[in-house]
């Protein structure tokens, strides 16, 4: 038996997430991911208008905000019969393109980057550079009053953290600089998305906002400056990271996991043509030198509970799933569900997207003995955000075409009221990967609502044929040799942006004693 | 905004921090006894310490405060504020992170922000943070602080205005600004909605919005697509969001009533009118805001 560590709380992510593992010889053995937060949207949505369902799971998540409300009215959409116009799909996609130019930087600068830099290797910055000096000056001014929160304390910089004092330097003003950049970049959302984080603008049928050319010139203005940060700075950042110091944690393919991969696929490249920014597509075990990607078929989601705190049952589709707390199971150890494609533990986010559209960039990479884990995370991550922006430009400019004609519409108003009966599924990869939401209707009212959510798939606990989700799997073997310094850990988990305000919808733990969680 | 962060005096800082824990639900005497110590240790930085604490939440509030430009956030966290436990944004994790919660929390004179909700059901087991649960760590803040007030930033998620102007209006005045009677400030949440809405004189002529494809109607009333104003107090109006680039009633949609505690379960059918609330009786009342009881606009000085 090994020496057992409990990382409680995970920060430098979004909601309360627990990661015990075990470690063997420097290395982890075994791992538990643990939910410790419950929700509960889709039982506060049962009985109500269908329409406010949008509205009310964009709170699923303050951070990934609105992704839920696109997935919801996707669902929506498809259970009213509404056929949303180009106009609405335009406005929506771009909307949820600032999104993503907003999360993905975010990710990469604020919740990652501390856990690669020696901070403290500023104050040795001996350079003559103006802008790099005030940083150092800031740093430096920070340790004198000896207040340097939030950036300490911290883990203890290991091997793999970066101590060159320029590239520190240069890293830190970026953290900075990254601050303000999403900071406007939540300000060009709220250009048609009404405000962010929670839009509004985004509803079933369309979009309720019509549009005028100051909007569209000002969005263009604000993608500008969003784009040089992201073509000069956030990938350039990423890429002579991955390919630098962080080449050896690549190299042995830190926080790899099952290497199954899903992507649902997303947003249309020109609508109403049906060819997508993320094509859609699954690989299972992936073979680098022969990648297969197969159909993505919603018909073999299911969602198991059998180490979750719900009532026990055999797998079920999310469609028919039941939402329904166990909090004396013994065996649970998560609020979060299990969802399998096909029975296996699948990874979803940019990895996956990008794997399954075979990025010719990122493949590049892997030639380079870039194995498929954290540091290609964080290189498909940056990648994708680019074909983002180019499809924002794209979007822009047909929008402005389109809405200068006569007859230029938003919005299905034709199919607004609520169906008497009805069901609808709707797909989405927002930042953090593949969304489902589910919507049963009875009596022009919700009956029942399910989300299956990226952070679902990949915290999700051990399922009934006791197969480790993405994150436990991806820390089997990682190196820990100090286990009062489990860095790599939180890199590994990091890496995956975790979500688990939207990963876990109902959870317990009535005591926190890790022995309680090990699983036979 | 940076010499008031700079120069602040002792006797500033003590009255600040004295009114800010009591709002966010440290004990008084826990305050008292850890403040001298606090401030002796960091006389140097000046920076106010602050603990952020998330419960049942979103981000949506972290998220939203991290969206301030006006001082720019990067300011806000490193310069002005000691940001000693934030889930979303501090270095450590785990036990590294626990110690300076405790350290902090030790020492004292701190401002404490509270987002989400206290989950209270089965031990308060739904919602555990550092292996505790989170209604231990913050106990409702009403069952502590008696003789003092809380302020509500009730907005979903809050403004960053709101939060950041309220910070201020204390650090200015050493005052709690004047409270409505759900804790609410009232420079934020002293006018209806309705009373200041631009789409107002189309509900006088009852030209309501049908659809949204019409440039015709696209600056009609938002009433029978669900817009909740008539029963909302917040500036968001006047005050507009994200830097004054949109809101919810220009893009279309309407107010959700999100700035009200009995969002969502009284705002339901969020996107059609209430039946139970006819235009004539919305009009009877000449200036809304006067008439709900939850909002006395009697302004109390603290």
């Amino acid at each position: 038996m090994g020496t057992k560590i409990t990382v409680d709380p995970v920060t430098r992510i979004e909601g309360h997430l627990k990661i015990d593992v075990e470690i063997e010889d420097g290395k982890v053995k075994d791992a538990w991911s643990s939910g410790t937060m419950a929700r509960g949207m889709e039982i506060l949505l049962k009985g109500k208008d269908p329409r406010d369902a949008s509205y009310v799971t964009s709170r699923i998540c303050g951070v990934c905000h609105s992704v839920h409300q696109l997935c919801s009215v996707y669902a929506l959409d498809d259970a009213f019969g509404a056929n949303v116009p180009t106009g609405g799909t335009l406005l929506r996609n771009l909307a949820m393109g600032a999104q993503y130019i907003y999360d993905h930087p975010l990710h990469f600068y604020h919740l990652c980057a501390l856990d690669y830099l020696d901070i403290m290797a500023i104050a040795n910055y001996t350079g003559k550079d103006e802008k790099l000096n005030a940083v150092k000056d800031k740093v430096v001014g920070l340790v004198k009053t000896k207040d340097t929160y939030p950036l300490t304390p911290r883990y203890k910089p290991d091997e793999y953290c970066v101590n060159d004092p320029e590239t520190v330097t240069s890293a830190v003003k970026h953290y900075i600089d990254a601050l303000s950049m999403q900071a406007n970049a939540r300000n060009m959302g709220a250009v048609f998305g009404g405000r962010q984080p929670h839009y509004q603008s985004i509803v079933v049928g369309g979009f309720t906002q019509l549009p005028d050319v100051n909007q569209v010139v000002r969005f263009q203005t604000m993608l500008n400056e969003q784009a040089k940060f992201i073509n000069e700075v956030y990938i350039p950042d990423v890429l002579a990271f991955g390919t630098g110091p962080l080449f050896p944690l690549a190299k042995i393919g830190l926080g790899g996991g099952h290497y199954n991969y899903i992507s649902c696929g997303a947003l249309e490249k020109k609508p109403p043509e049906k060819e997508l920014l993320f094509p859609a597509g699954v690989i299972m075990k992936l073979d680098l030198a022969n990648i297969q990607v197969q159909p993505f078929d919603a018909d073999k989601i299911t969602e198991a509970v059998t180490y979750s705190w719900y009532k026990d049952g055999k797998p079920l589709r999310p469609a028919n799933g039941v939402t329904e707390y166990d909090l004396e199971k013994k065996k649970a150890y998560s609020f979060v569900k299990a969802p399998r494609y096909d029975g296996q533990s699948m990874e979803v986010g940019p990895l996956a997207r990008q794997l399954v559209a075979k990025n010719p960039d990122l493949l590049g990479l892997v030639e380079k003995g870039a194995k498929p884990g954290v540091v290609a995370r964080h290189a498909a991550r940056a990648l994708e955000t680019k074909a983002v922006v180019d499809a924002c430009y794209k979007w822009c400019d047909q929008l402005l075409t389109k809405m200068t004609k006569p007859g230029f519409k938003i919005h299905d108003t034709e199919h607004w009221e609520p169906p008497q009966e009805g069901s609808g599924a709707g797909f989405y990869e927002p930042p953090r990967g593949t969304l489902g939401h589910w919507i049963k209707i009875k009596d022009a009212k919700i009956e029942n609502y399910q989300c299956v959510v990226p952070s679902t798939w990949n915290a999700s606990p051990r399922c009934n044929k006791k197969i480790r989700g993405q994150y436990e799997e991806s820390l089997i073997g990682a190196p820990v040799p100090d286990p009062d310094n489990p860095i790599n850990v939180v890199r590994i988990v990091r890496s995956f942006d975790p979500c688990l305000a939207c990963a876990i919808h109902l959870i317990h733990p009535k005591t926190n004693e890790i022995k309680k969680f090990i699983v036979a | 905004l940076s010499s008031l962060f700079g120069e602040i005096s002792r006797r500033d800082f003590m009255k600040f921090s004295a009114a800010t824990a009591a709002i966010f639900g440290l004990s008084p005497t826990e305050f008292a006894e850890g403040a001298s110590e606090v401030l002796a240790a960091t006389t140097a930085s000046k920076k106010l310490p602050v603990i952020w604490l998330e419960g049942q939440d979103c981000a949506g509030c972290t998220v939203s405060f991290a969206g301030a430009l006006n001082p720019p956030i990067a300011t806000l966290i490193l310069d002005k504020l000691s940001v000693r436990y934030h889930e979303t944004i501090m270095a450590g994790s785990g036990h590294v992170s626990e110690e300076a919660y405790h350290a902090t929390v030790k020492a004292g004179g701190y401002v404490l922000v509270v987002e989400g909700s206290i989950p209270t059901a089965a031990e308060g087991h739904f919602c555990m943070v550092g292996g505790r649960p989170f209604k231990d760590i913050a106990v409702g803040v009403k069952e502590i602080v008696k003789d003092k007030p809380i302020i509500n930033l009730s907005t979903c998620p809050v403004h960053v205005d709101h939060l950041v102007g309220t910070v201020l209006y204390y650090l200015v005045t050493g005052k709690v600004p004047p409270l409505d009677d759900l804790n609410r400030p009232l420079m934020y949440f002293g006018e209806n909605i309705h009373d200041n809405c631009r789409r107002r004189s189309y509900f006088e002529a009852e030209e309501f919005l049908q659809d949204w494809n019409d440039p015709g109607q696209q600056n009609f009333c938002l009433y029978e697509k669900g817009c909740k104003g008539p029963d909302t107090f917040a500036d968001c109006p006047v005050r507009r969001w994200n830097d004054g680039i949109n809101f919810c009633i220009d893009c279309g949609a309407g107010c959700k009533g999100c700035a009200e505690p009995v969002f969502y379960a009284e705002m339901t059918p969020l996107y059609s009118a209430d039946a139970a609330k006819s235009i004539d009786e919305i009009k009877k009342r000449v200036r809304y805001g006067t008439n709900t009881p939850s909002n006395n606009h009697s302004g109390r000085e603290v």
